[in-house]
C-alpha cells in the first residue's frame, strides 16, 4: 500500500489515475449519449431533445441547484418537495380565484419562501438536526396539502379563462428561447455566481467542510445557513409554478418525486470535483445524465421499472469507478 | 481536574444544579411520551384496554424492525446523514423481499424456500450497499439511492405494479395466532427486540460496532477490521428487510406496492430514537421507544377520532418539539 502511494506521488505524468478519476462521469455522459444516438430511434431529433429538456432538466434542475447549496454547506433539504407543492398550490388557488398571474407568482414564491424561513428557524434556532427538521416540515406540509384539498383532490384549471397567465408563462420565449428554459439559465448563473464567485459562496463552503472553524473564524453561521435554506425553497418553488403553468394543474404530493432525483444529481455532480465536493456544473452535469438516461431508455422500448433499475446500475458502475478509481490514488 | 479541585464551594454547587437541570432535559424526551400516553389515557376511551394496547404494538412492528435495520447501520457508520453512513434502499429492499416471497409462493414453492430465498434477496441487496459504500467508497447517501432505485424497479418488474395475493398456513399463523395472548406479530417484535438489544448493547460485538460508529480511524488503530462491522450492518439491515418483508405479506395477505413509501417514517424513528437514550446515540432501546410512540401518536389519533389529514402534520410538530427540546440539553 506504501509502495503504491510513493510510486503514485512521485510518477512525472500530470496524468494519473485520481485526475482520471474526476472524469469518469462526464466521459460516462458521453458515452451513453454516443449509445443513444446509436440504439435509441428518433434520440437526436430536435423534437425529442426539446422534450427531454423542457420536460425533465428545466425542473428538476432548478431544484437540484437548491440542494446543491443546501449540500455544499453542509444540511440537507428534505422538504424541497413541499416547497415545490405548496408554492404551486397557492399559485394556483390565487389563479382560480381570478386574481391573475403576477399575484400567482408572487403568492407561490412566497409560500416556498415560508417553508424556507421554517427551516431555519427549526434548524439554527432550535438547533435541529437538518435531516430530522426537513423531515418534520415534510410531515406537516403534507398535512397542510390534505387539509386544504380535502385530503388531496387536484385542481385542474384547464378551461381557456385560465390560459392567459399559464401562456404568458410556459408558451412564451424570448429571442427565440422559451421563457422556462430563460428561467433556468437565470437560476443557473445566479447561483453559480453566489456560489462560486461570491464571498458568500466563500462561506458557504467554509460552513459545509469545517462548521466549527468557520464559526471561530467569526462566518455569521446562522445567518448563512437560513440563506441558505431560505434560497432552496425559493428555487423549489421557482420549479412548483413552471410545473403547475406545464400542466395546468395543481396535483397534489407532485414535488415528492424531485426529492431524492435533486439528491442523487448533487452528489453525482460531487464526482467532478477532485475534493468531491458539490458544484453547479456538476449538479447540472448530474441532471442531465438522469434525465437522458429515462429517456434513451424510453426510446428503447423499455417501461418505467427499467428505467428505475437501469438509473441504480448506472449511478451505481458509474461512482463506483469515480470513487473506487480515487481511493487507489490515496 | 484542577480547576473542579480550586472552584469555590458556591461554584461547585451551581454546577450540581446544572447537571439537574440538564438531566431533567434529558428526560424531558421520556417526559413527553410519558405525558402523551397519559393524555390518550385519559381522552380516548379504549387507548388502556389490552387489545387496543397489542394493537399498537402489533401497529409499530413493522415500522420497529425496519428501522432497527438502519439503526444498526447508524451505530456502524454514526448519525451524521450527509458523511456517515444511511440506509436509504431499506424500504425498497423490503418491497423487494415481499415481491420475491409472494412470486415464488404463487409458483408453488413452498414457505421454507419462499422464505430462505426472500431473506438472502434482503441481504443480497444489503451486500451491494456494502460494496458501495466500503469497497467502491461512494458516499453512503448516494450508493444507498442508487441501491434503492435498483430495489424499487426489480420489485416493480417482479410484481408488474399489481398485487399478488398470498396465502399459506404459515401466514395464518403470524397474521393470526396468539400465545399467551399476545399475537404473533407482537411476539417477533418483543423477541427481536430483546435479542437485539443484547446483542448491541451488552455484547462485545455490540461495543466494537459502536466504536467503529464512533471513530472510525482509532477503531481500525484499536485493530477492529472496521470494513467488515461496516459490511454486517449494511447487510444485517438488508436481513431485517427479508424477515420484516414476511410479516408485512402475512399482514396483508398479499404483497402490495408502496412498501418504498414507509422510507421516511423508518427514518424518522430511527433519528427520533437518539432522543430517547442518555448520550443522544442511536440505540435499539431508543428507536424501539420512538416506533412505539409513533405507533401511539397514529393510535391515539384515530381514537379521539382526529380526521387522517391532521395526522402527518401533528407528528411531525410533535417530533420536532421533543427534538428541539433535547438539542437544547445536547449543546450544553
Amino acid at each position: 500500500m506504501t509502495m503504491q502511494a510513493e510510486t503514485g506521488r512521485t510518477r512525472r505524468f500530470p496524468i494519473n489515475i485520481e485526475t482520471i478519476s474526476n472524469y469518469v462521469v462526464i466521459g460516462a455522459f458521453c458515452a451513453m449519449l454516443v449509445f443513444f444516438a446509436a440504439f435509441a430511434p428518433g434520440f437526436l431529433s430536435g423534437e425529442n431533445l426539446y422534450n427531454v429538456i423542457s420536460n425533465r432538466v428545466v425542473l428538476l434542475a432548478i431544484v437540484a441547484l437548491g440542494m446543491t447549496i443546501v449540500i455544499a454547506a453542509g444540511g440537507i433539504d428534505l422538504s424541497v418537495g413541499v416547497s415545490m407543492d405548496l408554492s404551486s398550490m397557492v399559485f394556483i388557488m390565487l389563479i382560480a380565484a381570478g386574481l391573475g398571474g403576477f399575484v400567482g407568482v408572487l403568492g407561490g414564491l412566497g409560500a416556498a419562501l415560508c417553508v424556507g424561513l421554517l427551516n431555519a428557524v427549526l434548524i439554527n434556532k432550535l438547533k435541529i438536526n437538518p435531516f430530522l427538521a426537513t423531515l418534520g416540515v415534510l410531515f406537516i406540509g403534507q398535512s397542510v396539502q390534505r387539509l386544504s384539498t380535502q385530503g388531496g383532490v387536484p385542481i385542474y384549471l384547464t378551461r381557456a379563462e385560465f390560459a392567459a397567465p399559464f401562456n404568458a408563462i410556459v408558451r412564451s420565449s424570448l429571442l427565440g428561447i422559451p421563457t422556462p428554459m430563460i428561467v433556468l439559465a437565470l437560476c443557473l448563473v445566479a447561483v453559480y455566481l453566489a456560489m462560486h464567485r461570491s464571498v458568500f459562496g466563500r462561506y458557504v463552503a467554509a460552513l459545509g467542510v469545517q462548521a466549527d472553524v468557520a464559526r471561530f473564524s467569526g462566518i455569521r453561521v446562522l445567518f448563512h445557513m437560513s440563506m441558505v435554506f431560505v434560497a432552496c425553497a425559493v428555487l423549489a418553488g421557482i420549479s412548483g409554478i413552471l410545473l403547475s403553468s406545464t400542466v395546468r394543474s395543481y396535483v397534489p404530493f407532485a414535488g415528492d418525486s424531485f426529492l431524492l432525483d435533486a439528491i442523487g444529481a448533487t452528489f453525482i455532480g460531487t464526482a467532478i470535483s477532485s475534493e468531491r465536493r458539490p458544484s453547479v456544473v456538476g449538479t447540472l452535469l448530474g441532471v442531465l445524465l438522469l434525465a437522458v438516461m429515462r429517456n434513451g431508455l424510453l426510446l428503447m422500448g423499455y417501461n418505467f421499472f427499467w428505467q428505475q433499475v437501469g438509473i441504480g446500475v448506472l449511478v451505481f458502475v458509474v461512482l463506483g469507478l469515480s470513487f473506487g478509481l480515487r481511493k487507489r490514488a490515496d | 481536574m484542577t480547576t473542579t479541585i480550586d472552584a469555590p464551594n458556591g461554584r461547585e454547587g451551581q454546577l450540581n444544579s446544572g447537571n439537574l437541570s440538564k438531566l431533567a432535559i434529558r428526560l424531558g424526551a421520556f417526559a413527553a411520551f410519558a405525558g402523551i400516553v397519559i393524555y390518550f389515557a385519559i381522552a380516548a376511551r379504549g387507548f388502556t384496554s389490552p387489545f387496543n394496547l397489542t394493537n399498537i404494538v402489533e401497529q409499530s412492528t413493522i415500522l420497529g424492525l425496519l428501522a432497527f435495520g438502519v439503526t444498526v447501520v447508524f451505530i456502524g457508520t454514526g448519525t451524521d446523514v450527509q458523511r456517515g453512513g444511511i440506509d436509504l434502499s431499506i424500504a425498497a429492499n423490503a418491497g423487494l423481499c415481499a415481491a420475491v416471497y409472494a412470486v415464488l409462493m404463487r409458483q408453488g414453492f413452498g414457505d421454507a424456500v419462499s422464505i430462505v430465498a426472500a431473506i438472502a434477496t434482503g441481504m443480497i441487496i444489503g451486500l451491494l450497499n456494502g460494496l458501495a459504500v466500503v469497497t467502491l467508497r461512494i458516499i453512503p447517501l448516494l450508493a444507498t439511492l442508487a441501491v434503492m432505485n435498483i430495489a424499487a424497479g426489480l420489485e416493480l418488474v417482479l410484481t408488474e405494479n399489481t398485487v399478488i395475493p398470498v396465502q399459506s398456513p404459515l401466514l395464518q399463523v403470524i397474521a393470526f395466532g396468539r400465545f399467551l395472548g399476545i399475537s404473533t406479530l407482537a411476539w417477533c417484535f418483543i423477541v427481536i427486540s430483546v435479542l437485539l438489544i443484547w446483542a448491541l448493547q451488552y455484547s462485545p460485538l455490540g461495543l466494537r460496532l459502536y466504536a467503529v460508529g464512533g471513530h472510525h480511524e482509532a477503531a481500525r488503530a484499536a485493530g477492529i477490521r472496521t470494513g467488515r462491522y461496516v459490511y454486517a450492518a449494511y447487510i444485517f439491515a438488508g436481513f431485517m428487510a427479508g424477515v420484516t418483508s414476511i410479516l408485512i405479506v402475512s399482514r396483508l395477505s398479499a404483497s402490495t406496492t408502496g412498501t418504498g413509501l414507509m422510507l421516511l417514517p423508518i427514518l424518522a424513528a430511527a433519528l427520533l430514537g437518539t432522543v430517547f437514550s442518555r448520550r443522544f446515540i442511536p440505540t435499539i432501546g431508543g428507536t424501539l421507544l420512538a416506533a412505539l410512540f409513533i405507533g401511539v401518536l397514529a393510535n391515539g389519533f384515530q381514537l379521539l377520532g382526529i380526521s387522517s389529514y391532521w395526522v402527518a402534520g401533528v407528528q411531525g410538530v410533535l417530533i420536532l418539539c421533543v427534538v428541539a427540546m433535547t438539542s437544547f440539553a445536547k449543546r450544553d
